[in-house]
């Protein structure tokens, strides 16, 4: 049975020139009815057909801007899909921007609580995660600061340990391996493959072609917002690199 | 629709802790704590009624308890609205990171703004004991009901100016010139029998729903008198188009505030 289900689905974004827009110039432009074009659309995915099935390591590559991490946030249900249709049976946990989204003025501890309250803990079942989460972070007495004096490595450290806290149904990863320093590094990235390996599937971008070969056994190339190829791994990073070489090469002649 | 409901309610952890936070969080560093959102009526109602009795020709007794009440439930008023404008720019980051009903980020707003109400109206219930009495228990108890209806016009409310400030992002100046205006049409400092020999401005006057919210909790906590039937039930059509208004703005926005961050 497939787990997430993506039928034709594509993606336009109406992106503002001038930020957004006013209610004042709203009703002027209404009233006076100049054609001014304010807003230019722009296409981030198009026809996409993907099925992510049980037991799938699904990794995605692709340029920057290429729509990667907007396919993860439509996978995880954070844009709906404009086009095309959506399906998902289970519970997905994703981690990107990991590094958002702490309460400032709040102690590391609170925001343990917030974060996993968001991800659906109640007070019973997070307090026997909060200690670990901690363990893990090894913040010590950090935790009891509020987070506006943290370091940006610090807030990494806290937000990869809580967000890695979970028992996974479908895992979804937007490169948060390169979180932190290099001990962490290593911590993390262990910590990522036993999540990998309890998870029913797992869908991760990331541009280290030499870990996704090692986690993925299925890749999505994609390009300009449109799937180029899809297959087993090692095919389609071979085409990859084989493009990416081939485009060095057009620019140093 | 019961879905959205009950995912609102699996989430209480979450947004309870924040309003926790948030109240926590303004209190900080400061020796009296909460005392600072009692003072502040206070202190604008000593300020007023040292000025205003006079000119009304108002015995303090009775004018202190109708001005505390004013404005707290002004206050309220203010701060859902004002707040509501930042509501979702507030939860940003946690919207672009987790599908989550946006109504919670309101709902954040309305509580914490509700806690200082709460608060404003205990010390005109114990003002209006001390000076009158013991009131009427059964008209207090009307409070009650009042308190939901509140809640949930000040949620709606939240909710209407916080997708309205993401679409359009001058609503908050908007706003602020016409809350200056509302606070003055609605009989916040003055009682609308003054307005007895202008009939038409006292009929416009009563048509402001703040007008009839705030009669709602007058009637029981000053005079010791259930509220009228009229104002009880302009005070639930309000927070039937209230609530109508704000269920629309979801509809057509949850999807897509997403676009709007």
């Amino acid at each position: 049975m497939s787990l997430i289900q993506l039928n034709d689905v594509g993606l336009r974004f109406r992106v503002r020139r001038f930020g957004r827009i006013s209610l004042k110039e709203y009703l002027l432009q209404g009233v006076f009815r100049r054609s001014k074009q304010s807003t230019f659309e722009v296409q981030a995915l198009e026809n996409i057909d993907l099925t992510i099935a049980e037991g799938d390591r699904l990794g995605i590559i692709g340029h920057n801007g290429a729509g990667k991490s907007t396919l993860l946030k439509l996978l995880a249900g954070i844009y709906p899909p404009t086009a095309g249709r959506r399906q998902v049976h289970g519970r997905i946990s994703a981690l990107f921007d990991i590094a958002l989204g702490f309460e400032q003025e709040a102690s590391g501890w609170d925001n343990i609580m917030y974060r996993g309250y968001l991800q659906g803990e109640t007070p019973r079942s997070i307090r026997a995660k909060m200690q670990p989460i901690a363990d893990f972070s090894e913040l010590g007495d950090f935790l009891n600061m509020p987070v506006r004096y943290y370091s940006a490595g610090m807030m990494v450290r806290l937000a990869f340990s809580i967000a890695t806290a979970i028992e996974p149904e479908i895992l979804i990863i937007d490169e948060v391996l390169s979180a932190g320093d290099m001990a962490f590094q290593s911590k993390a990235r262990e910590r990522m493959q036993t999540l990998m390996s309890s998870a029913r599937a797992v869908i991760v971008v990331s541009h280290d072609l030499h870990s996704l070969e090692l986690l993925c056994d299925q890749v999505l190339w994609l390009d300009h917002g449109k799937v180029r190829l899809t297959g087993p791994t090692k095919e389609v990073i071979a085409a990859y690199k084989q493009q990416v070489e081939e485009g060095s090469q057009r620019r140093a002649a | 629709m019961t879905g959205y409901v009950s995912e609102i309610w699996r989430l209480r952890y979450f947004w309870t802790a924040l309003v926790r936070n948030d109240l926590r969080s303004r209190y900080r560093r400061s020796i009296i704590g909460i005392g600072w959102s009692l003072l502040h009526p206070i202190a604008m109602t000593v300020v007023l009624c040292a000025v205003l009795c006079p000119l009304f020709r108002q015995p303090v007794r009775e004018y202190a308890p109708f001005l505390l009440s004013g404005l707290t439930l002004w206050g309220f008023v203010m701060a859902v609205v004002t707040q509501g404008c930042h509501c979702f720019f507030q939860g940003e980051s946690y919207i672009r990171q987790h599908p989550a009903p946006l109504a919670i980020y309101p709902l954040r707003t309305t509580l914490g703004a509700g806690f200082h109400f709460l608060l404003g109206l205990a010390i005109a219930i114990v003002f209006v004991w001390i000076v009158n009495g013991m009131g009427n228990v059964p008209a207090l108890l009307s409070l009650i009901p009042t308190l939901l209806l509140l809640f949930l016009v000040g949620w709606s409310l939240a909710v209407c100016m916080g997708v309205a400030n993401v679409v359009f992002q001058d609503s908050q100046h908007l706003i602020d010139v016409v809350m200056q205006i509302l606070f003055y049409v609605t009989p916040i400092l003055y009682k609308t029998d003054r307005l007895a020999d202008r009939p038409r401005l006292a009929w416009f006057v009563n048509l402001n729903p703040f007008a009839v919210l705030l009669e709602l909790v007058r009637q029981p906590l000053l005079y010791g008198e259930l509220p009228s039937l009229r104002a009880a039930s302009l005070g639930a059509l309000t927070g039937v188009l209230a609530v109508a208004a704000a269920a629309l703005a979801l509809k057509h926005f949850e999807k897509r505030m997403i676009f709007y961050l």
